[in-house]
C-alpha cells in the first residue's frame, strides 16, 4: 500500500497492531458524547426492557418467587415441543440453506444464465415475510381444486384429493412452513457464498492443480480452507439467528387448529403473555433470550477472523480464463431458479382473480382479470397503509441512519477489549427478539408519550434498527484506508467536517444500512402487532388481518401482496452488492 | 390526532403521574371530541359513525383492532385510555370494573334486555356496561333447493346428516355439514347450543367460579356432539379437512360450491352470504334444532359499551336510546339487544325475524366462551377453542367417543382451573 508522506503524522502508526481494526486515531473527548442518542434509545427500549422482563420472571407482583415461573412454564404442557421444534428450526433449517446456498452459487457462476438465475433467487429475500407465508398457504391449500400442491400430489400419487398428506396439516404444518422459510432465505446464501467465491484467488487453485491435486483436493485446499469454513460459518450463524422470525410465518400461514403443532418458542412467549410481559410468559422469554445471546456469541467466537476478507488489490473481476461449472452443475442452477419462480407465480395468478373466483377455484381454471385490483385501489385501507407504512419507514430509516452515524463515529476509534466488548453489546442488542419485551417496553413508551401510537411504533422501530446500524458503520469507518482517513482529519476543521467526509468515503456502507433498514420496517410484521393503534396501522398489519378468512379473502390478499412487495424487491435488487457487504460486515464482527 | 387530542394527553400524562386518572379525565370534559375505542373496522365501523353523528356533541370513533383488551390495557397503563369503549365480551366488563379502571352507570330509563343479559355487566350491584349490539348465534343456513325440508329436533338433524352423509360417500351429493372448524369459537358455540338445549340450568353456572366441568351437563353435551360429528361423510372433503377449513370458507361451501348441504353459525353469517352467493336463489336459516320441535336453544352474543371516564357516561346513556341506532337499523346487519326498540324498525327481514325469536325465546343463554375468565376464553391455539379442535380431531379420527369425553373434560377442567374459575 503506498503512503504519501504528510507532515507531522507518524506513518508508523497505521502498520502496527491489528491490521484492519481500531486505527490509533483517538476521537477528541467531546466526541464520545455522540454515542448519546444511541445510548439513550438503547438503554430505554432494549437494555431496561429486558432487565424489567428479567426482574418478571422471577417475580410476582413485585415479589421474589424463585424459579416457580420457570418451573411451571417448562411444565406446561407441550413446553418441551415448543422448545424441540425452535431448536429444530435453529439447526436444521440453516444447514439445508447454508447446503443450497454453496451448491447454487457455485453452479450459478461464470455461466451465462448465471446472473439470471441469481436475480430470480433474490426477489424472494426481499419479500416481506407475511407475503412469503400468503404465497405458501396459498399454494399448500388442501383443497386440490385451489391448492397446487396438492393438485400434483394427488395426480403423482394416484389418491383422491382428499386422501393426500396435507402439507398445512398437523404433522407437516412445520415442514411447510420451513419450506416456505428456505424458499425466502436462499438467495441470501447465495449471494454471500457468490462474494466469498469471488474473493478466492484462482492462482491457489491453479498451483493445487499444479501440484497434482485433484478436484477434491482443489476444494479442500483452495476453497474450503482459506476462506469457504469461515463462509460457511457466517451463512449458518445469520440464517440461525433469522430463524426467529419465523413468527410472522406461523401467524400468516397456519390455521387455528395447527398452530399448536407450529408454535415454537417466539409464538408461545406472545401467546402466553400477550400485551404485558409477567410470569411465565416472561420465563419462557428469558430462556429464548438465553439461548440466542449464547448462540450469538457462539457464532461470534467461531467466526473471529475477519469477513470479507481484505479487499484484493486489483479488483479481481470475473477470471475470462475460467471454465463454467460442468454441465449437469448448470441444469441444477437452471433447476433451482423455475421451482423458485413456481411460487411467485401463484401469488401473481391468484392476485389477477377475482374475490369469488380465487376463492372458489383454482387460478388455473378461470380467465384472469383485474377485478381484485380494482376492489384494493378503490378503497381506502390499502392506501393509508401504504401512505402510513412509507412515512413510517422513511421517518425510521433517516432517523436510524442519523443516530448510527453518529454514535459509530467514536466508537470507530476503540481498540482492543473496549473495541470488543461494544461488538458484543451491539450483537446481543441486535438479536433480542422483540416479542421477549413487548411488555416492558409498552410501560416506558406509555411513560414517554403514549403507546399504541404512530410516534410510538416509530420510536420502537428505531430502537430495534439502531444496534446494527452502529454495528455496520462502525466497521466500515474503521476499515477505511488510513489515507483516507488522514485526509479527512486533515481537511475538516472540526469533527462534523471530518465525519462528513468520513461519510462520504463509506457510502456503500450507508447504502446498505439505509435499504435494509427501510425493507425492515416496510416488510414489519411484529412490531406492528406488539406496538401499533388506531392510528398506526401499518401494512403488514393490513395483509395479516385479512388472513384471518384466508380462503373468503385471497384474491384481496395476493393483489394487496403483490402491491405491497413491489418496493423492496426494487430496493433489494438495486442494492444487492452493497447489502451483502454491509449485512456480513455487520453481523459478524 | 388532533389539537384538543394533544392537549388531553399531556394532561392526562401529568394526571397518571400524579394518580388521579379519573378525576383529570372529568376536569378536562368541555368542548372536546369523546374517544370511543371499538373493535369494528371497515364498513362496520362507518356504520357506527353514522350512529354517532347523531350524538350532540363530537365523538371519535377509533378502531382497536381484534385485541381491543391488549389495546386498554396499553392505553391504561400510559393512562390514555379512551372515554368510551365497546367491547366484544362481558367478561372484559367484570375484569375491568373489579379493576376499578370503570366508572358506574346509572340505570337507562326506558331499555330492557332480554333475561339475564343485563347481570352479567354488574359487578357488586353496580352496572357498568350496557349492551348495544346482539348475535344471534343459532342459525343453520341452507339453500332451499338443496335441503327443501329443514330438521326439527336434534334427532331429525342426526339422521339428516347420516343420510346425506351416506349418500355423500356414494358420490351423489354434497356433504350434510360444512363446519370451520379451523376456528375454534365455531366449535365453541356449537359447543354452547348444544349445552343450552340439555342442561340449561347448569350452564350459567359454568361461567362461575365454582364451574364443574366434569360433571354431567358437560359430558352429556360432549356426547351429542360426537355423536353427530362423528358420522361418516358428515364434512365435505372429510375431518381432516374441516379442521382446516375456516369459517368463511364452510359458509362458502354451503352458498357458491355447494359441496356441503347447511352451515351453522350467526346472524353474522349473512355477510360472507352476500359476497359468494351464486344465483339469484338466497339462502334461509333454520334454528338450531333442540329436544323438542318448538324452539330449540338460542344463544346470543353481544357487545357492551362502558365508561372509562365520567365524560363518557353521557354517551354510553345515550346508546341505549332506541333511536340512536336507526341508521344502522335502516341499513341492515344490526340486530339490538333492547326489546324496546319496535320490531317494525328493523329495515332487513331476517334481522326483524331473529329479533323477534330473541323476546320469545324459551332458553336464551348468552355466549359461554365469551364470559370464560383469562386465557380459557379462547384464541387460536388456546384455551376452549384449542380443547374444543382437539375434541373434535378425536371423535371424527376414531377414538372412541367415551375416552374422548374424557379427555376433553380433563382439559376443561385443567384449563378453567388455571385461569382462575372452576373446581
Amino acid at each position: 500500500m503506498t503512503r504519501l508522506p504528510v507532515l507531522g503524522e507518524p506513518a508508523v502508526l497505521d502498520d502496527v497492531g491489528p491490521p484492519r481494526r481500531g486505527r490509533a486515531y483517538p476521537a477528541a473527548g467531546a466526541t464520545s458524547a455522540l454515542v448519546l442518542p444511541a445510548a439513550l434509545l438503547l438503554g430505554g427500549l432494549v437494555l431496561w426492557p429486558v432487565l424489567r422482563t428479567m426482574h418478571a420472571s422471577v417475580t410476582t407482583g413485585g415479589r421474589w418467587v424463585g424459579a416457580a415461573h420457570f418451573r411451571e412454564a417448562l411444565a406446561a404442557p407441550g413446553t418441551g415441543a415448543v422448545v424441540g421444534r425452535t431448536l429444530l428450526w435453529a439447526l436444521l433449517v440453516p444447514a439445508v440453506v447454508t447446503g443450497l446456498g454453496y451448491l447454487l452459487a457455485a453452479s450459478s457462476r461464470r455461466s451465462h444464465e448465471g446472473g439470471l438465475v441469481r436475480l430470480i433467487l433474490v426477489v424472494p429475500i426481499a419479500l416481506p415475510l407475511v407475503v412469503t407465508g400468503v404465497t405458501f398457504r396459498l399454494m399448500y391449500d388442501p383443497d386440490p381444486s385451489r391448492g397446487l400442491a396438492t393438485l400434483v400430489a394427488a395426480r403423482l400419487t394416484g389418491r383422491s384429493g382428499d386422501q393426500v398428506p396435507q402439507l398445512l396439516g398437523p404433522r407437516l404444518v412445520t415442514v411447510a412452513l420451513m419450506s416456505a422459510f428456505v424458499w425466502a432465505w436462499v438467495g441470501l446464501a447465495v449471494l454471500v457464498f457468490r462474494a466469498a467465491l469471488d474473493r478466492l484467488p484462482s492462482s491457489l487453485a491453479d498451483a493445487v492443480r499444479a501440484y497434482g491435486g485433484t478436484r477434491r483436493h482443489v476444494l479442500w485446499d483452495a476453497q474450503w480452507r482459506p476462506l469457504l469454513l469461515r463462509t460457511v460459518a457466517v451463512v449458518f450463524a445469520l440464517v440461525a439467528l433469522g430463524t426467529s422470525r419465523t413468527f410472522d410465518l406461523i401467524l400468516v400461514m397456519t390455521p387455528g387448529s395447527v398452530r399448536d403443532e407450529a408454535a415454537v418458542l417466539a409464538l408461545r412467549v406472545w401467546q402466553t403473555s400477550g400485551g404485558t410481559t409477567t410470569g411465565e410468559g416472561a420465563a419462557l422469554g428469558v430462556i429464548w433470550l438465553a439461548a440466542v445471546a449464547g448462540g450469538m456469541l457462539v457464532a461470534a467466537l467461531f467466526v473471529r477472523q475477519a469477513w470479507p476478507p481484505p479487499r484484493p488489490a486489483e479488483p479481481a473481476g470475473p477470471d475470462p480464463g475460467a471454465a463454467p461449472p460442468p454441465r449437469l452443475f448448470r441444469l441444477l442452477a437452471a433447476g433451482a431458479a423455475i421451482a423458485w419462480l413456481v411460487p411467485l407465480a401463484v401469488l401473481v395468478a391468484t392476485s389477477l382473480h377475482g374475490p369469488v373466483d380465487a376463492a372458489a377455484r383454482g387460478w388455473w381454471s378461470a380467465p384472469p382479470n383485474l377485478a381484485s385490483y380494482r376492489d384494493l385501489v378503490t378503497g381506502s385501507e390499502l392506501w393509508r397503509a401504504l401512505a402510513f407504512t412509507l412515512l413510517l419507514a422513511t421517518v425510521v430509516t433517516a432517523t436510524v441512519l442519523v443516530v448510527a452515524v453518529l454514535a459509530a463515529y467514536p466508537l470507530a476509534w476503540l481498540t482492543g477489549p473496549a473495541a470488543q466488548v461494544t461488538g458484543l453489546l451491539l450483537m446481543t442488542a441486535v438479536v433480542v427478539p422483540v416479542q421477549v419485551i413487548a411488555g416492558p417496553v409498552n410501560e416506558v413508551l406509555g411513560m414517554v408519550l403514549s403507546s399504541g401510537t404512530a410516534r410510538g411504533l416509530a420510536l420502537v422501530h428505531m430502537a430495534l434498527g439502531v444496534p446494527f446500524a452502529v454495528l455496520v458503520l462502525r466497521n466500515a469507518f474503521a476499515d477505511l484506508p488510513a489515507d483516507q482517513v488522514r485526509a479527512a482529519r486533515l481537511a475538516g476543521r472540526h469533527w462534523w467536517g471530518t465525519l462528513r467526509r468520513l461519510a462520504r468515503h463509506s457510502r456503500p456502507a450507508i447504502v446498505a444500512v439505509s435499504v435494509l433498514e427501510f425493507v425492515q420496517v416496510w416488510n414489519d410484521l411484529v412490531v406492528g402487532l406488539l406496538f401499533s393503534g388506531p392510528d398506526a396501522a401499518p401494512l403488514g398489519l393490513f395483509l395479516a388481518g385479512q388472513t384471518r378468512g384466508f380462503v373468503a379473502n385471497s384474491g384481496a390478499l395476493a393483489a394487496g401482496s403483490v402491491i405491497a412487495s413491489v418496493l423492496p424487491v426494487v430496493l433489494v435488487v438495486l442494492a444487492r452488492r452493497h447489502l451483502v457487504a454491509g449485512l456480513v460486515s455487520g453481523g459478524v464482527r | 390526532m388532533t389539537p384538543p387530542g394533544r392537549v388531553r394527553r399531556r394532561t392526562l400524562l401529568r394526571a397518571a403521574a400524579a394518580g388521579t386518572v379519573a378525576a383529570t379525565a372529568g376536569c378536562t370534559g368541555g368542548g372536546r371530541a369523546v374517544q370511543v375505542a371499538v373493535v369494528w373496522s371497515g364498513a362496520e365501523l362507518a356504520r357506527f359513525r353514522e350512529v354517532v353523528a347523531g350524538y350532540d356533541g363530537p365523538v371519535q370513533a377509533i378502531s382497536a383492532g381484534n385485541d381491543i383488551d391488549a389495546f386498554l390495557r396499553a392505553r391504561h397503563l400510559a393512562g390514555t385510555s379512551p372515554d368510551v369503549a365497546i367491547l366484544p365480551r362481558p367478561g372484559l366488563v367484570t375484569e375491568y370494573a373489579r379493576r376499578g379502571w370503570l366508572t358506574p352507570l346509572p340505570a337507562p330509563p326506558g331499555y330492557t334486555v332480554p333475561g339475564g343479559m343485563g347481570d352479567l355487566l354488574t359487578d357488586r350491584g353496580q352496572r357498568y356496561g350496557v349492551w348495544v349490539k346482539a348475535a344471534h348465534k343459532s342459525l343453520f343456513w341452507h339453500l332451499p333447493s338443496v335441503l327443501p325440508q329443514p330438521p326439527a329436533t336434534w334427532d331429525d338433524l342426526v339422521a339428516l346428516t347420516r343420510r346425506l352423509g351416506a349418500r355423500a360417500r356414494r358420490g351423489d351429493g354434497p356433504a350434510p355439514l360444512a363446519i370451520g372448524a379451523a376456528d375454534g369459537w365455531v366449535l365453541t358455540d356449537w359447543f354452547e347450543n348444544v349445552l343450552a338445549d340439555v342442561a340449561p340450568d347448569a350452564y350459567d353456572a359454568l361461567a362461575g367460579p365454582d364451574a364443574d366441568w366434569q360433571g354431567r351437563p358437560v359430558r352429556d353435551a360432549l356426547d351429542r356432539l360426537a355423536e353427530i360429528w362423528s358420522v361418516d361423510g358428515a364434512f365435505p372433503g372429510g375431518a381432516r379437512r374441516a379442521l382446516l377449513t375456516q369459517f368463511e370458507e364452510s359458509v362458502i361451501q354451503v352458498v357458491h360450491s355447494r359441496r356441503a348441504a347447511m352451515v351453522f353459525e350467526g346472524d353474522f353469517t349473512d355477510d360472507v352470504v352476500h359476497r359468494f352467493q351464486r344465483g339469484p336463489e338466497a339462502p334461509t336459516t333454520f334454528r338450531f334444532p333442540g329436544n323438542r320441535a318448538d324452539g330449540g336453544p338460542l344463544i346470543v352474543g353481544g357487545d357492551a359499551a362502558v365508561a372509562f371516564a365520567p365524560s363518557g357516561v353521557d354517551l354510553v346513556a345515550w346508546l341505549t336510546d332506541a333511536a340512536a341506532f336507526r341508521p344502522w337499523l335502516r341499513s341492515g346487519g344490526y340486530l339490538s339487544p333492547s326489546v324496546t326498540v319496535p320490531l317494525a324498525s328493523y329495515a332487513d327481514p331476517v334481522r326483524r325475524r331473529l329479533a323477534g325469536e330473541m323476546r320469545t325465546a324459551g332458553t336464551l343463554r348468552f355466549d359461554l366462551s365469551d364470559r370464560l375468565p383469562g386465557p380459557f376464553t379462547g384464541t387460536d391455539g388456546v384455551g376452549i377453542w384449542r380443547i374444543m379442535q382437539d375434541f373434535f380431531a378425536d371423535v371424527t379420527g376414531g377414538v372412541r367417543a367415551g375416552e374422548a369425553i374424557r379427555r376433553a373434560t380433563g382439559q376443561l377442567a385443567a384449563a378453567a382451573r388455571s385461569a382462575g374459575g372452576g373446581r
